[in-house]
C-alpha cells in the first residue's frame, strides 16, 4: 500500500511527468489527428487532478489511459487516421545505400503506414504501444485493463492484416 | 502456429537466440522484421513536459480546490426565497395593508359607511379605495366613477378623481367621474371643488359639470330629484354620448350608434330597473330607435 495522494502537487507532478508523452501518444494512436492528441491528454490529466481524492494511486495509470479512451471516443470524430514517419528515421540495412534498396524500402513504407490506419483501433492501439512506446505486453494489459491475452490475440491479427495488405499488393 | 508464437515473444523482446536464429529462416521473416523496424519510426507528437505541466496548472488554477468543491445549489435557495417573499407578502396584507377598497360592477350599487360614519353610496362600475388608518388624520379617499356622499361633521373630506378633487366640511354630496365626464352636485352645505387652476365653492342646489375639459355653466338642479339613489339617472342637457355610456354602466351592455349625432342634447331620465323601458325613455324624445342582440345594444336612426 502507498500513501501517496495524486492530491499531492509533488506526486502528482512526478506522474504527470511520466505519464504525459504515453497518454499523448495512446490519444495519437486511437485518433491519428496530431493537433488533439496533446489536448486529450492534458484533458485526462484535469480530470485525474480533480479527482485525485477518489483515485488511488496505484491504478492512476490506467484511469489515466481509460480517461483518454473515453474523451476520444467522446470527443473525436471517426476520421482517416494518417500517421507519418520521423524525418530522420534509419533503414533496415543501414549499410545498403543503392539507390534501389532505397526506392523499395520507401515504397514499404508508405504501404506500412497505410495499413497501419487501416487497422482497427484495437489493434492499433495495441501494436503501436509496443512498437513505438517498447511497452510489454503485460503493460499494455494493465493500462488497457484487458487481459495478456487479449492483448497477444490483437498483436497477433495487426501483424496478420499488415502482412496480407504489404504482401498483397 | 509456432512460429506465431514465437513472433509475437520476439516483439515482445523475450526470444533467446537460439529461437530467434530458428525464426530469421522462415521465408517471410524479412517482411516482419521491416514491419517490426519501420513501423516504431512513425513519429508521435512530442509533448515538451514543462510547458504541458505549466498549461495545465494555469488551466487547474481557476478550479483551485481545496477540500470537495460543493456546488451551490440555486434551486434549494430559490425554494426558501420563494416561501419567505409567501410569507412577508401575506403578512404585509394582514398586518400592515390599511388600504380599504369598495368596488361596484355593471348594473350594481353599494352602500357602505366610512370610519368617521360618513355614508358612501356607491353607483355601478365605481370603485372607492381609501386608507384605514390615516382616515382619522385625514379624511381622504379615492373615486373612480360615480358615488354619492353624506359626510358627518368634522375635519376636511376630500373625495380625489382623476379630473378633480372634491372637499367638504360637513355635508351631502354627488360626486360622478366618468371618462371625458366630471360632476359634482351639492345636496347639504357647501362644497369646494378644485379643478385644474380653478376652486369653486358649490353651495347647497348646484351643480359643477365639467364635459371634455370644458367647464359647463348650467349650475342648478333639482335637490329632490337625487336620481340613480332611486334607482334612475336623470340628465339635463347632457350630451347623447354621456347617456349612453351610464346606460352601459347601469346594465352592462355595450352600446353601438349608427349614425347618430352623439352630441346631440338630452334632458330626462332613465330607470335603473329595465332596460328596454330605460333605452326607449332616451331614444323615442330623440326620435332614435333600438335593438338588443345579446350583451349588445344598436341604437340608430329611426325610419318613418
Amino acid at each position: 500500500m502507498t500513501d501517496k495522494s495524486l492530491c499531492d502537487e509533488i506526486y502528482f507532478n512526478e506522474f504527470y511527468t511520466s505519464h504525459i508523452q504515453s497518454a499523448s501518444n495512446f490519444a495519437y494512436y486511437k485518433s491519428g489527428d496530431k493537433s488533439t492528441s496533446l489536448d486529450l491528454a492534458q484533458e485526462a490529466f484535469i480530470k485525474i487532478w480533480e479527482n485525485c481524492a477518489k483515485i488511488d494511486f496505484s491504478k492512476a495509470k490506467s484511469y489515466l489511459f481509460t480517461v483518454v479512451n473515453n474523451l476520444f471516443l467522446n470527443i473525436v470524430k471517426h476520421e482517416k487516421v494518417v500517421f507519418d514517419y520521423a524525418k530522420s528515421s534509419p533503414y533496415l540495412d543501414v549499410d545498403n545505400q543503392s539507390p534501389d534498396y532505397l526506392l523499395e524500402e520507401e515504397e514499404f513504407k508508405v504501404k506500412l503506414k497505410n495499413a497501419i490506419a487501416d487497422l482497427t483501433e484495437g489493434e492499433r492501439e495495441v501494436f503501436l504501444m509496443n512498437r513505438i512506446d517498447g511497452k510489454k505486453y503485460r503493460e499494455i494489459a494493465e493500462l488497457l485493463e484487458i487481459s495478456q491475452k487479449a492483448v497477444e490475440k490483437r498483436m497477433s491479427s495487426a501483424l496478420k492484416k499488415l502482412r496480407t495488405k504489404i504482401d498483397g499488393i | 502456429m509456432e512460429d506465431q508464437k514465437n513472433i509475437l515473444k520476439w516483439l515482445n523482446r523475450e526470444t533467446s537466440d537460439e529461437e530467434l536464429a530458428r525464426l530469421q529462416e522462415a521465408k517471410d521473416f524479412k517482411t516482419l522484421e521491416k514491419i517490426a523496424h519501420y513501423a516504431s519510426q512513425i513519429e508521435t507528437p512530442k509533448v515538451d513536459v514543462e510547458t504541458a505541466l505549466a498549461d495545465l496548472k494555469s488551466r487547474t488554477k481557476n478550479t483551485a480546490k481545496k477540500g470537495k468543491v460543493i456546488p451551490f445549489n440555486f434551486k434549494q435557495v430559490y425554494k426558501y426565497a420563494a416561501a419567505i417573499v409567501v410569507l412577508l407578502t401575506t403578512s404585509y396584507f394582514l398586518f400592515f395593508n390599511n388600504e380599504a377598497s369598495f368596488k361596484t360592477e355593471f348594473a350594481q350599487t353599494k352602500t357602505f359607511n366610512l370610519p368617521d360614519n360618513s355614508e358612501v353610496i356607491l353607483n355601478s362600475n365605481s370603485a372607492i379605495t381609501f386608507d384605514k388608518k390615516e382616515w382619522e388624520s385625514d379624511r381622504n379617499l379615492t373615486l373612480n366613477g360615480e358615488a354619492f356622499f353624506k359626510v358627518q361633521k368634522g375635519k376636511k373630506f376630500t373625495v380625489n378623481t382623476e379630473i378633480g378633487e372634491v372637499t367638504v366640511l360637513g355635508t351631502q354630496f354627488n360626486v360622478k367621474e366618468r371618462a371625458n365626464y366630471f360632476e359634482v352636485k351639492t345636496y347639504e352645505g357647501l362644497v369646494s371643488v378644485a379643478y385644474k387652476d380653478t376652486l369653486v365653492k358649490l353651495p347647497k342646489g348646484t351643480i359643477f359639470k365639467v364635459v371634455n375639459g370644458k367647464i359647463d355653466t348650467v349650475n342648478t338642479f333639482d335637490i329632490n330629484e337625487n336620481s340613480w339613489l332611486q334607482k334612475e339617472s336623470n340628465f339635463k342637457s347632457t350630451a347623447l354620448r354621456f347617456v349612453l355610456k351610464e346606460i352601459e354602466n347601469q346594465f352592462g351592455y355595450t352600446i353601438e350608434t349608427k349614425e347618430v349625432d352623439l352630441d346631440i342634447l338630452y334632458s330626462g331620465g332613465f330607470t335603473h330597473a329595465d332596460v328596454n323601458i330605460a333605452l326607449q325613455s332616451v331614444t323615442i324624445p330623440l326620435q332614435l330607435s333600438y335593438k338588443i342582440e345579446g350583451k349588445k345594444i344598436i341604437i340608430f336612426k329611426y325610419d318613418k
